[in-house]
């Protein structure tokens, strides 16, 4: 009888943790494509800010026109193959990278040698705008719009539990992209223009360097990484809304901040530790979905406070 | 080669250099002198274009800095060291200069050989090529500092207070280096505090007072000057 009741124990206590390793493993794959696309979006904040000194709060909003673009080309091309659709999000990436340009030259630039509030407000305020063009300009712009899964499907299993497509393309991406990034701003001569004006704007002329040049490379480069972000966000949600610049921006930022705004790895810490939080916050608090956020600008506020500079930040210092 | 010609300038309202008349002939050394809150720095930026003269005319190499701005400095043979050498730490000691041979001499392929003169002219680079230049003592960043605006062969090196904060013996290496390169034919102006070490090797000199040139005239002369020693030396 004794041995009996010990073998149901065991076999339960087993079939228990065998659900909880399915849990972590499920949840450990959200944590990663989550984080990746946060990363992707802090790096945006980051590089912008390290170069330019500038926080762009409309970043996110930025990032998120594009899944819109490629809506609209998609619906254009009558787009069904994935030739299409990869052709859709390619102009997609390429139009936003151009968009941050452009909203250098005509807002951001204004403020270059003004104090930094003021660009923060016009950022803030950049953001309305794109909000408010998005709801108004695109057809039923105030609903949501459903965007397709990019890849769909399982491509293995781990320990039975399913790992799909979605989740290794964004991850793969992302590990891409920060490379690429990585060689970029170490091994081309512009990349070495872009981090010296990240250190030294004045010497950086002294030295030949037109910051109009390094400007606009950072603002492609910032404004199409994070329109890849957007892409994944909307396809990881599965639809997309004129708003959900706010969130990305929002989270993005946290992000960033909390790596240490101005530092690369810090922005891809900074995005897998607030998806970390958010996940752990859904998997492990009762109704911990509802109230994720306040969970990670709790955790925002704790890193302000002990950690101004964020985690791998350099300590902080006025630029003059 | 470079001219200030009754040059006003302000930070604000707060008035810096007021009519400041500065001239480097080509093959010089002029050592610009002055007591701290002087105004050297100021004219080392106005120089630069950093600082826009609110009246007057600068002019390197007979183009006016104003039209022609701080980026395109480099390009004309202008090798700048500004005042705490203002290397950019988180960037490699070969990174800074090439940095520097890029500015003056565009992105041309002969990088490898100017290195390696620089390595030459100053030993202690050679095997910090690799490290942060953030990472170096104060010594070696006026050396990578100096290597940086020479490694393109400029025309003119302009030089603000390179000695600032420099052991004795540094400061007399450091002069030597400048008057070695002064001896190849590059001009220099050098904006110094230590007075009796940049008059030392240079051809003329002015004093600068409260914004304004209280005295100019040779090197020697301003030396054994009782007025320049009484306003500042």
């Amino acid at each position: 009888m004794c041995a009996r009741m010990h073998g149901w124990y065991s076999c339960r206590l087993q079939s228990e943790m065998w659900r909880m390793a399915e849990l972590l493993i499920q949840q450990g794959l959200n944590w990663i494509t989550l984080g990746c696309i946060y990363a992707l979006l802090a790096i945006g904040f980051s590089l912008i800010f390290g170069v330019l000194n500038v926080i762009h709060f409309s970043h996110g909003d930025v990032a998120m026109t594009a899944p819109f673009i490629c809506l609209a080309l998609a619906t254009a091309f009558g787009a069904t193959s994935p030739t299409w659709l990869v052709l859709a999000l390619v102009i997609a990436i390429l139009a936003v990278g151009l968009i941050g340009v452009v909203l250098d030259r005509v807002v951001i630039r204004q403020f270059r040698d003004a104090p930094a509030m003021m660009a923060l407000v016009s950022t803030v305020a950049l953001g309305i705008v794109i909000r408010e063009s998005i709801r108004h300009l695109y057809p039923e712009g105030s609903n949501p719009h459903a965007f397709p899964r990019l890849v769909s499907g399982v491509a293995f299993e781990i320990a039975g539990v399913p790992v799909n497509w979605f989740a290794l393309l964004v991850t793969v991406l992302t590990v891409v992209l920060i490379g690429l990034l990585f060689v970029f701003l170490r091994m081309t001569p512009l990349g070495l223009r872009i981090r010296a004006a990240s250190e030294d704007r004045v010497v950086a002329r002294m030295m030949g360097i037109r910051d109009g040049r390094v400007f606009r490379a950072t603002f492609f480069i910032a404004s199409a990484i994070g329109a890849i972000a957007g892409l994944l966000f909307a396809s990881y949600a599965g639809v997309t809304r004129f708003d959900f610049g706010i969130m990305a921006g929002l989270l993005g930022f946290s992000a960033a901040v909390i790596g240490g705004l101005g530092s690369m790895p810090g922005a891809i810490l900074g995005g897998l530790i607030i998806a970390g939080i958010e996940v752990l916050a859904q998997t492990f608090v009762p109704d911990g979905a509802s109230y994720r956020l306040v969970f990670v600008f709790v955790l925002v506020i704790v890193v302000l406070v002990f950690r101004p500079a964020g985690l791998l930040g350099r300590p902080l210092m006025e630029k003059v | 080669m470079l001219e200030l010609k009754d040059v006003d300038t302000a930070y604000g309202a707060v008035p810096m250099l007021r009519g400041v008349t500065i001239s480097v002939r080509p093959g010089e050394l002029v050592c610009l002198l002055g007591p701290n809150g002087a105004g050297k720095t100021t004219t080392f930026m106005t120089v630069c274009g950093v600082v826009k003269a609110q009246r007057g005319k600068v002019e390197v190499m007979g183009k006016d800095i104003a039209a022609l701005g701080t980026e395109n400095l480099a390009a004309l043979g202008v090798g700048l060291v500004p005042e705490g050498r203002r290397l950019f730490p988180g960037l490699t000691v070969q990174e800074n200069l090439r940095l520097g041979y890029d500015a003056v001499s565009g992105r041309g392929p002969d990088f490898e050989p100017q290195l390696e003169k620089m390595c030459a002219l100053f030993p202690r680079i050679r095997e910090r090529l690799r490290q942060a230049a953030g990472t170096l003592s104060g010594g070696e960043q006026a050396m990578v500092a100096l290597a940086r605006a020479l490694i393109g062969e400029p025309k003119m090196v302009v030089m603000d207070e390179p000695s600032l904060g420099l052991s004795p013996k540094l400061i007399g290496e450091y002069f030597e280096i400048t008057q070695e390169i002064h001896r190849h034919g590059t001009t220099v102006l050098l904006i110094e505090q230590n007075a009796e070490m940049g008059l030392g090797i240079a051809d003329r000199g002015y004093v600068l007072v409260k914004g304004k040139v209280a005295q100019e005239g040779p090197a020697r002369e301003l030396l054994a000057s009782r007025t320049a020693r009484s306003l500042y030396l």
